[in-house]
């Protein structure tokens, strides 16, 4: 996947470039927003990876005018300002994500690669993951043909595992996703629901679909 | 200011002069025409006895009756002050007389010659030493009551700008001496309630909050440097062990992974420091109608499965229809910092209880109540700073920053956090954590 990095940082753009390089994708780098506006428009990207203050032009203009202009390359906003209202102007103007400073790599990786995955989805109405099922329209979810009975949230919970089913999927995504919560719990309250989900979709069954990645999150696949 | 009195003067002397003298005129020529009628209907004989009788009269009006050559047949003078031309002319001259004491005084008179139908002349006049005296009285009381008014104003002028002088001084010596680094000196305030108190009282509330802010940013400093000390200090030692230690590709793993942690942990304790920061700033939030109730319920979902693993009973109870102005992101993590409190510090097997409702005073209460070890009523103050964590506490995760900040929220929403007694287990006090919030009304 081409990745196109615009950060001012050299220090945090090397970082990053390292870690997307080893993540194996192909990664360019713009060091102010008028050229990461330029590179975006005329490079086809899968992802961009914009930090929210950058000279020349502030990343949140720099998404706006893109959306404008008609690219629709799923953007991440990266951002030492990691408040409710610079999340939610950064989200308006059209960015899909939005991370706040410091964040880990892994963190990172998982969110790019879920936007890459994400992008330009037809609205569904069935997920599927081997024989696990659900439809969206009658909230049923079914393995191997045997209905599961879910909780509300644990069925969103679930829904938004199966929309990234393949993809590593952090804590803190399935917080702020799942939750709408952008704190972070000091105690292990989302492992908690994910063996409770666990137990519900895959203690009767031999294949395992949830899997714990140590140290990153989880992952739902066959 | 004085040119300005003088001008006003000097015309008021003028106008008064010009009034008297118009009707001084008015007068003359009254006589004048009444006399040249008298000459009109009796000739010159009649003009002589009546000027005579005129003249003996008291009163100011002075005559003079001359032949046509200029010889006087009778009068007030014994010449005429100057020679007439054929019409009758205005005249304003000056004379001499004896006054009461005998010596010779100069006065002014006003009037009318001319010379009548067959040539006598006549002269009408009226002596203007009278009027000049009044006019000259009414200048002199204006000027008195001017100068002193003046002097008056600008002594009392002198007199307020000297106090105000004095006010504005002393409160600038006290914002001189804050400047100098006395932070305690406030700018003295009289009873009197003022403008200048006003503006103590002001600039006294301003330097409350500067040594509030001040003492905050000292103690965080201090604060954080202590608490940034050991634990980079461990993270020194760590890595100078590791690279001491003979290669060893796992044990080096190990070693960065714990450094990663310990990174993380710092990098965590800077996030609570710059969150905490900003919620104090309160200026940067904007405060919404939020339903509270939804909040807390999802709240309370969201950690009841975590602690029935952890063995803890969970209870909650939140009443319906609870709205309150405020920040829902800063609002629920208030919340869940009190929740993740009581199940970090609650033994397994104890019990927690989650309750909010509506008070009869319009506020709102959440209470989340333990039966753990709970905070000796001394401490109940202190665990509310930054980074304060009462012994013991050293061992389980956290900044020390989770009750400043649930503090700093609810001074935010303006309302309260208090903590009391929780639930009674068999001796230990447990935690009552109680956030009062004003809460909007019902619709």
């Amino acid at each position: 996947m081409r990745v196109l990095i615009v950060e001012d940082d050299a220090d945090v753009a090397a970082t990053l470039k390292a870690s997307l390089t080893a993540d194996e994708h192909e990664v360019d780098l713009a060091v102010d927003g008028e050229l990461g506006e330029n590179m975006a428009l005329n490079g086809a990207y899968d992802v961009i990876v914009l930090d929210r203050m950058l000279p020349k032009k502030l990343g949140v203009s720099v998404v706006r005018d893109l959306r404008q202009q008609g690219v629709s390359t799923p953007v991440l906003i990266l951002s030492a300002l990691h408040d409710e209202d610079h999340r939610v102007e950064g989200l308006n103007a059209g960015a899909n994500d939005y991370l706040g400073k410091p964040f880990s790599t892994r963190e990172l990786l998982a969110r790019v690669r879920a936007l890459w995955h994400g992008r330009g989805r037809e609205p569904q109405t069935r997920l599927q993951v081997g024989d696990l099922e659900m439809d969206l329209l009658a909230r049923v979810v079914k393995r191997g043909g045997k209905k599961l009975d879910l909780q509300p949230r644990e069925f969103r919970l679930l829904e938004y595992l199966m929309r990234h089913a393949g993809q590593t999927v952090t804590r803190k995504m399935l917080l702020e996703n799942v939750w709408d919560y952008h704190f972070d719990p000091q105690t292990n309250v989302i492992d908690v629901h994910i063996s409770r989900l666990r137990a519900k979709i895959d203690r009767d069954f031999s294949q395992s679909l949830l899997h714990t990645v140590r140290g990153s999150g989880y992952r739902l696949e066959v | 200011m004085l040119a300005f009195v003088a001008a006003l003067l000097l015309s008021i002397y003028f106008t008064t002069v010009g009034q008297l003298e118009a009707e001084s005129d008015a007068a003359a020529d009254g006589e004048f025409a009444s006399l040249e009628r008298v000459y009109s209907e009796g000739g010159m004989r009649e003009l002589s006895q009546q000027t005579i009788a005129r003249t003996a009269r008291e009163g100011s009006m002075l005559y003079v009756l001359a032949e046509s050559s200029g010889a006087v047949v009778a009068g007030d003078f014994q010449q005429l002050p100057s020679q007439p031309g054929d019409a009758a002319e205005r005249l304003d001259f000056r004379f001499e007389r004896p006054d009461e004491e005998g010596r010779i005084v100069r006065k002014r008179a006003r009037g009318r010659v001319g010379r009548l139908l067959g040539g006598p002349i006549l002269l009408v006049a009226r002596d203007m030493s009278d009027d000049e005296a009044i006019a000259d009285r009414i200048t002199r009381a204006l000027w008195t009551v001017a100068v002193l008014g003046l002097l008056l104003s600008v002594a009392s002028g002198l007199i307020a700008s000297w106090f105000a002088s004095r006010r504005v001084e002393t409160i600038a010596n006290a914002a001189l001496d804050v400047m100098a680094g006395d932070l305690t000196r406030r700018a003295p305030v009289r009873s009197d309630g003022d403008e200048f108190d006003g503006l103590a009282e002001t600039i006294n509330a301003m330097l409350d909050r500067i040594e509030q802010l001040m003492q905050a940013t000292r103690s965080a400093g201090d604060a954080i440097a202590h608490d940034l000390r050991s634990p980079l200090t461990r993270f020194r030692q760590r890595l100078e062990a590791a690279l001491e230690a003979p290669p060893n590709v796992e044990a080096d793993r190990e070693a960065l992974r714990k450094a990663a942690e310990e990174a993380d942990r710092l990098l965590e304790m800077f996030a609570g420091v710059l969150k905490l920061a900003r919620v104090e700033a309160s200026g940067n939030w904007t405060l919404q109608r939020i339903d509270a109730t939804a909040i807390l319920k999802d709240l309370a979902e969201f950690y009841e499965p975590a602690a029935e693993e952890r063995q803890l009973g969970f209870q909650s109870s939140v009443e319906e229809g609870l709205t309150l102005r405020g920040e829902a992101g800063l609002f629920a993590q208030a919340a869940s910092n009190l929740i993740e409190n009581a199940m970090k510090y609650t033994p397994s097997g104890g019990r927690i209880e989650v309750r909010a409702w509506l008070r009869p005073d319009g506020r709102m209460e959440f209470n989340v109540l333990d039966d753990g070890p709970g905070i000796a009523p001394a401490e109940r103050d202190r665990v509310l700073e930054r980074f304060v964590r009462l012994e013991g506490a050293r061992t389980s995760p956290g900044a020390g920053l989770g009750l400043s900040l649930v503090s700093a929220v609810a001074r935010l929403h303006r309302g309260g956090l208090h903590l009391r007694d929780g639930l009674d287990a068999g001796g230990r006090r447990g935690l009552g954590a109680a956030l009062v919030l004003p809460a909007e009304a019902r619709p």
